[in-house]
This record gives structure tokens, sequence and C-alpha cells, in this order.
């Protein structure tokens, strides 16, 4: 278990976390300078704050009404930071072996052949860690980090200077290692992608506090905020006003069209809301082929601009009869070909009930 | 022409150089690692003060050294009468003004050295489980060794060439405080030449072959 509930002032920044785990790979996502890595650093011990908890599964490691603030040497956590800090003057063996100082040397080498073995890093063992490769130096800094067996693993963007394909295979790497020790991880990261593929749980950080924390899924299903949603590039967000209610669904009413979604949720008719769609969940129909479906909203629309990325096609469709409301949708290579995307510009959309959600809003 | 060189003019240097660069060390890492790795009230202040004999003529430190531990001082005539030390014409008190008009060169070249000493290395070796000597030995010392090691080298070379401070604190005893520096002033008084010559070229010898140690260390940090 970790709970994560604290303060910290720092010159124009408030820091303020409050998020809880457990044995899994949470994320801490969020735009740069919004507290995650400064996060790591109060879990880790070199950052106090001025008040709050953080327990770890190992216990409580800061109380500040308990007076407990345990030395980073005493908190058991394995942390990678950034620009990994491998210990220049050691040689691959000696850095992973760093944290076993008081271990028998029997069983210190046994345990660094294990981490060796365990992160492919056979016969680099005597090498220095500018005579190995960027891929190479971030499994040392994770067996350095792994070695006297931590229960939590901090991770802050570690594969931000590597190429994809490597990022890629690390990415599984860490998924595997944290399964198959039983860690509780924590990943900290401003890639949304990398999020997705990583994450059990995720916490939405902004400013220097968490909007949003819960299961990946949960939080990509039902964003709690606009902002979320934005964090989250759901990126069809449109505000409005909640017409009518049921259990089935939630009908809101925009400046430019009246839609609905899921029925989850509190929301009276009247109230401030917004109705938000990912891209990758918006249906593109040709218009001779009307769609059926009471519950779903269909649209017309018309393709003004697009933008290939790589395997994906992001489509900018104007919604007809308005000036400049743009909905995003996702569309893979194949159906695009397919379907001749290339050359038409008059579609229409389907929102499915399902992945559409209603998003409440304060009051104006 | 060597022959002419008064080999106890050597032992006396080596002796003095040797006593006040051990002064600086342990005098001056400490204070390198303060001023490098701390922001306290009075930083600035102290900066200026462990730099300040760099400037100031090595005659006005002895003045003052001689004003404060000699026999007309109070804190002179307690280490006289109830320690038996005498820091004024004896070789140790050689040694003290050498160490403070030396500890400049170590200081600033250490402080150097641990600034470049990336705080995350410590932090994440903290992590690690060792404590905050156990980092300093294990991370900080051994990255910093060999601009420690030039500092040291360079407050020694400055030790082996100092005169202004010692001749006014320690005077110039054959034997027991005439360093090299003093011996030239003095065989150039006496009007002996050869013995001017030759501890000229052996003071130039100490001098090169320490700075010698200073370039190497130098060449090797930065690697």
């Amino acid at each position: 278990m970790l709970s994560v509930d604290f303060e910290k002032r720092l010159d124009n920044f408030h820091l303020r976390p409050r998020f809880d785990a457990a044995e899994e790979l949470i994320v801490l996502l969020g735009p740069s300078g919004s507290g995650k890595s400064l996060t790591l650093r109060a879990i880790a011990g070199l950052l106090r704050p001025d008040s709050g908890r953080i327990e770890l599964p190992s216990g409580v490691v800061f109380d500040s009404a308990g007076r407990i603030d345990l030395a980073p040497q005493a908190r058991s956590v394995g942390y990678v930071v950034q620009d990994l800090a491998l210990f220049p003057h050691l040689s691959v063996a000696e850095n992973i072996a760093f944290g076993l100082n008081g271990w028998p040397k029997a069983q210190q080498r046994q345990r660094v052949r294990e981490l060796v073995e365990l992160l492919a890093l056979d016969g680099l063992e005597s090498r220095l860690p500018r005579e190995t490769s960027g891929g190479q130096q971030q499994r040392v800094a994770l067996g350095r980090a792994l070695a006297a067996r931590p229960r939590v693993l901090l991770l802050d963007e570690p594969f931000n200077a590597l190429d994809a394909p490597i990022r890629n295979a690390l990415r599984r790497e860490v998924s595997r290692l944290r399964r198959q020790l039983g860690l509780l991880a924590l990943f900290v990261t401003h890639d949304l992608q990398e999020a997705y593929a990583l994450a059990d749980r995720i916490a939405i950080y902004d400013d220097g506090a968490v909007l949003q924390c819960g299961a990946r899924d949960d939080v990509f299903r039902s964003p709690a905020s606009v902002r979320v949603a934005q964090l989250l590039e759901a990126r069809n967000i449109f505000e409005g006003r909640v017409v009518s209610k049921t259990e089935a669904f939630t009908e809101i009413e925009t400046p430019w069209f009246r839609g609905r979604a899921r029925g989850e949720g509190n929301l009276a008719p009247g109230a401030r809301a917004a109705l938000c769609v990912r891209p990758e969940h918006v249906i593109l129909l040709r218009r001779d082929r009307p769609h059926s479906n009471q519950l779903e909203t269909t649209l017309d629309v018309e393709l003004v601009d697009e933008l290939a990325t790589g395997n994906n096609h992001r489509l900018y469709l104007k919604l007809a009869g308005t000036e400049d409301c743009i909905m995003e949708a996702d569309v893979s290579a194949h159906p695009y070909q397919v379907m001749g995307i290339a050359t038409q510009r008059e579609w229409s959309v389907a929102l499915t009930l399902e992945q559409t959600v209603a998003i409440p809003l304060a009051d104006a | 022409m060597i022959a002419a060189i008064q080999p106890e003019d050597i032992r006396v240097s080596l002796q003095v150089a040797g006593l006040s660069t051990l002064i600086c060390i342990v005098v001056g890492l400490p204070l390198a690692w303060l001023l490098a790795r701390y922001r306290f009230r009075g930083r600035v202040l102290l900066e200026i003060a462990v730099t300040l004999p760099l400037v100031l003529p090595p005659t006005v430190v002895g003045y003052y050294l001689l004003r404060a531990l000699g026999r007309g001082s109070t804190v002179g005539r307690f280490l006289e009468d109830e320690l038996g030390l005498s820091v004024v014409f004896t070789w140790y008190g050689a040694a003290l003004a050498a160490a403070i008009v030396s500890i400049p060169f170590l200081i600033r070249t250490a402080q150097a050295a641990f600034e470049l000493v990336d705080p995350e290395l410590e932090q994440v070796a903290q992590t690690l489980g060792r404590s905050r000597l156990g980092v300093f030995r294990a991370i900080t010392l051994p990255l910093a060794a060999r601009g420690i090691a030039a500092g040291i080298a360079l407050a020694f070379a400055r030790a082996i060439g100092e005169f202004g401070a010692t001749v006014v604190l320690a005077g110039n005893i054959p034997g027991k405080t005439r360093t090299l520096p003093i011996s030239v002033y003095d065989a150039v008084q006496a009007g002996d030449i050869a013995r001017a010559n030759a501890t000229a070229l052996v003071l130039i010898g100490i001098s090169l072959a320490s700075l010698l140690v200073f370039s190497w260390s130098l060449v090797l940090v930065r690697r």
C-alpha cells in the first residue's frame, strides 16, 4: 500500500499531491513543472514536505503529525532519476552493487550476477558507464535501483533520452520486472502514450495537485473534469447544459448541437456539463447510409484538414452549419484507404453512448 | 656549483612546506567542502577571508601573526607559559605563516572540484542506503580527488616559495627557520653568489616539480 498526501510550498509553487496505490504500476502523468518529479523526491526523502504523510509498503516514512521523517538511506526505495546519475568512476558491476554495502561479499557477487542476467548486461560488468550504450546505461540504473530488493521503485521519465524502439523494449521490460518482483512502481512521464502503455493506475497532475487518480481505464473513460479530459488529450470537449437525464443517457445541449452521453453520474437537467468523446471513438459514416440507433448522436460534418501520423490519420471535421466547431477523429490507414477518405469531403459522424461521457462543469 | 647549497636549508624548507601543506589540508578541505555545498549566512565573508592572503602582501600577514601570537600578545604568552610553545622564531611558526598564505590555493581549487561533483550523484547514493559520510567517501572524494590533488600541489609549491610572512614571524635562523628563499636573500646580502645561485636552482627545481604534479592532476581531471 502506498499513500501520499502532503503539502510543500516552494517559490511560486504549491505542491499538494494526494493519491494511493497498491502493488501495481502507477503513472504520474502531467505537464512538465506540475510537480511529478518533486513528488518522487519527497517519497525518496530528498525533499521534505511542510506537512502531511507518506506511507510506503514498508511503513510510514514521513508524518508531520507523528514527527516521522526517515532519512533517504532508511527508506529502501529504488530511485531511477531522469538522467540516471550512474557513478562515473565505478564499473557496471560496482554501480549495481552500490546499494549492497554491508552484505557479505559472496552474496553481493551473487546478487550482482542475478541482476546482470536479469537485465542482459552480461560481459559489461567491468566497463565504466560511459563505455556502454544509452539502453545499457538505463538497465544499469534499473539494476542499481533494484539490487537491494526495495519494495518501491521510483522511475522519473527514465526513457526520455532513448530512441523509440529501445524505449518500447524497456517499457515492456519494466512491466515484466515489476510483475515478476511484485513491486509497487511509480512512473513519472508527460507522454500520454507511455502512460497508457504502462499504467495499471494513473494519477493526473496539474499545477502541483492531483486532479484525479484511479484505474487507468476508469480515468480514461470518465475524466472527472474538463482539465483532466484535456490533459488526456480527449480533444472533443463541448461545453453546454444538461437538457434531459435518464438512467441510460444524459442529453446535453451545446451551442452547436445536441448530443447524448452515458447516463452515469447525477447531473440534473439545467446543470452545466461538457460532452466529451476521444478522437479514436468518433465513428466516421457515409452520409448516404444514415444510422438508425436513436441513442447515438449523429452529425453531418465536412472534412477540412487532416494529419497523418504513421499508421493513423487525424481528421479535422467541421460540423455542418457551424463556422468553427471542429471535431477530431482518428482513422487508421486501412479504413482510410477503403473508405476513400482522401477524395471525399462530406461525411457524417456517430458518437456512441458507450464512449461519450458527460463531464460536470462548475457553474459560471 | 650545487656544492655551495646548505643541506639544512633544504631540510628546513621541506619541513616547513610539509607541515604547512598538512595544515592546509586539515583546515582547508572541510572549508572547501562547506563553501562548495552549503549556502549559509556569512558565506561570502568566509570566501573573502580565505582568499584575502592571496592578495595581501605576505609581510602584512607575518606582521599580524607576530602581533597576534608573539610574546606581546595574550595568546602568545599563554602558549609560551602554559604550553611551552613559541611560534616566533621556530620552524612550526614558519609553517603556520606559510600555511596562511598557501591555503587560498588549496581551498579555491578543492572548492571548484567539489562543485563539479553532481549533487544528484550524492542524493542517489543516499537513497541506496549510504550515510552522508559514506557518500562522501564513496562518491564525492573519489570524483573530486584529482582537483584536490591539484590544490595540494599548488599549496605545497606556494609554501616552498614563501618568504615574506615567514621571515617576519620566524626570522632567519640557519638550520631552524632559514628556508631556501630566505637563504637566497641571506646569501645575496652576504655577497655569497655561489650559495645564492645554487639555492635558487634548487628552488626552481622543487617548484617545477610541484607544478608538474599540479598540471598532471589537472590533465587527469579533464578526462
